[in-house]
């Protein structure tokens, strides 16, 4: 049965004291002779951030695109998902702004101004989301 | 000075930007520009596209030092299918493909109107020739603010800087200093309480200014006053928003006009901010179409430090109609 990647893989890595979310982009199932747990042995030491863009929950980008939705008045039928641009939909500097307050009022984080500027897309917010959640809960 | 026939090029002082030439079979014009350099053309040596070009978009001066020119289109002027068509002819490859983007038709049209907005003004400040606002190159500087590629399409290096709103779309224009500008709606509503968004983001004397607005209404036209002022000079630094996060500066009220204050981290004492308040870059704010707040920035030149900023504005219609708005000094 195929299962998500990002949750069935277990690793054992050399990393810094920090947790490390390593996960792919699209969530595949990966059978090794008929076993489907996988364990990975890491040369190196991680980063604490890295930088590889993650399968981010798809509840997290539904949260993100109703805030959107909500932020730029857009009916409930318009079409947002984990790629729309921000931009697309209309967006300018503040609507991105009060849509981050929106996010770190329903998520419970902090975004820092310059990072919340640059946020560029549906998928771009749920990644930062999930990234300072687990700093929160790590 | 008296028109030659076969006159190939060059500037001419006077008084004729008022009159209409034979050749402006499809140019209005509603105002008169006293003093500005005329344009002699000898249409018979051009080519066709050029010719095209030089009536419809009749060239401008160049703005003066401590001049920006700010251009505006109002995008419900604009429903003519053929107008739109012949705009979108403008376009390079990947503005196309920006436009159709945009979702919806609405946000498609204004998205038009602002590459056409920049294509043709800047096109009209060519000095030599007239340009084809299709030949216009882009780039970005290494922050990603939009620039003219002027060294690789042979054209004058002016500065400029787009805004846009959904009913409103600007653009300001400059020769010697970088500029930036920011419009908004005035009535735009705030979906967060004011004064908890200028505490998130605003630096503490603007909240404190803001806290004394009673009147909510009131209080909510400054806060946006402010933010077109802060977008325009985070616009005309050009350095990125992690170059000048919102509550690293403030943008003082004065009876004069507006100043921009920076926050200086470093202190003896970790509780004080000490403020320098010395300028480098001048402010106005503007009201634009009755419905708009309008800001621009521009750096301060050494040598003009403390001089007015002097802001022409002025309503188009590409290929169709300008309209002079309004001549005006801002003081800091």
């Amino acid at each position: 049965m195929a299962t998500s990647l990002s949750s069935s893989i277990s690793m054992q890595a050399r990393v810094s004291a920090t947790t490390t979310r390593f996960c792919l982009h699209k969530p595949t199932s990966i059978f090794n002779n008929g076993k489907a747990n996988l364990s990975f042995t890491l040369q190196r030491p991680i980063p604490a951030r890295l930088a590889i863009s993650c399968a981010v929950k798809q509840e997290t980008v539904e949260k993100v695109s109703e805030i959107v939705k909500k932020q730029l008045s857009l009916a409930e039928d318009q079409k947002v998902t984990a790629g729309t641009k921000f931009t697309e939909l209309g967006a300018d500097s503040l609507d991105t702004v009060e849509i981050v307050m929106g996010l770190e009022e329903e998520f419970g984080i902090t975004m820092a101004e310059e990072r919340a500027k640059e946020i560029a897309t549906v998928q771009h917010a749920a990644e930062l989301i999930e990234e300072l959640i687990q700093q929160k809960t790590a | 000075m008296e028109e030659e026939k076969k006159f190939v090029g060059g500037w001419g002082k006077g008084n004729k930007m008022g009159e209409r030439r034979p050749e402006d079979i499809c140019w209005k014009e509603r105002w008169v520009d006293v003093g500005s350099a005329v344009r002699l053309l000898d249409l018979s040596a051009m080519s066709q596209m050029q010719r095209s070009f030089s009536i419809d978009l009749p060239s401008l001066r160049l703005p003066s030092r401590r001049e920006t020119h700010l251009w505006y289109i109002l995008p419900d002027e604009v429903k003519s299918t053929s107008l739109l068509k012949r705009y979108s002819q403008l376009l390079s490859q990947t503005e196309k493909d920006r436009v159709d983007q945009m979702r919806g038709d609405e946000l498609k049209k204004n998205a038009l109107l602002a590459r056409t907005l920049v294509r043709t003004t800047i096109a009209r400040y060519q000095t030599n020739e007239a340009v084809d606002p299709r030949s216009l190159m882009f780039k970005k500087n290494m922050y990603g603010k939009p620039e003219l590629d002027w060294q690789n399409c042979n054209v004058q290096p002016l500065h400029f800087n787009i805004s846009h709103t959904d009913s409103l779309i600007a653009c300001g224009v400059t020769v010697h200093v970088p500029v930036g500008i920011d419009v908004e709606d005035k009535e735009r509503k705030i979906k967060h309480d004011v004064l908890t968004f200028a505490k998130r983001f605003y630096s503490a004397d603007e909240v404190n200014c803001l806290a004394t607005i009673l009147d909510p209404e009131a209080q909510r036209k400054e806060f946006i006053k402010l933010w077109t002022l802060k977008e325009a000079y985070v616009k005309a630094l050009g350095k990125g928003f992690s170059a000048a996060p919102f509550n690293t500066f403030t943008i003082q009220s004065n009876p004069g006009g507006y100043n921009l204050c920076k926050t200086s981290e470093i202190t003896a004492n970790p509780l004080e901010e000490t403020k320098k308040c010395n300028g480098g870059w001048k402010f106005a704010l503007l009201e634009l179409a009755d419905s708009h707040y309008a800001a621009v920035c521009t750096e301060d030149d050494q040598a003009d430090e403390g001089a007015p900023m002097r802001v022409i504005v002025r309503k188009t219609i590409p290929f169709v109609e300008d309209q002079l708005i309004l001549k005006e000094y801002f003081c800091n």
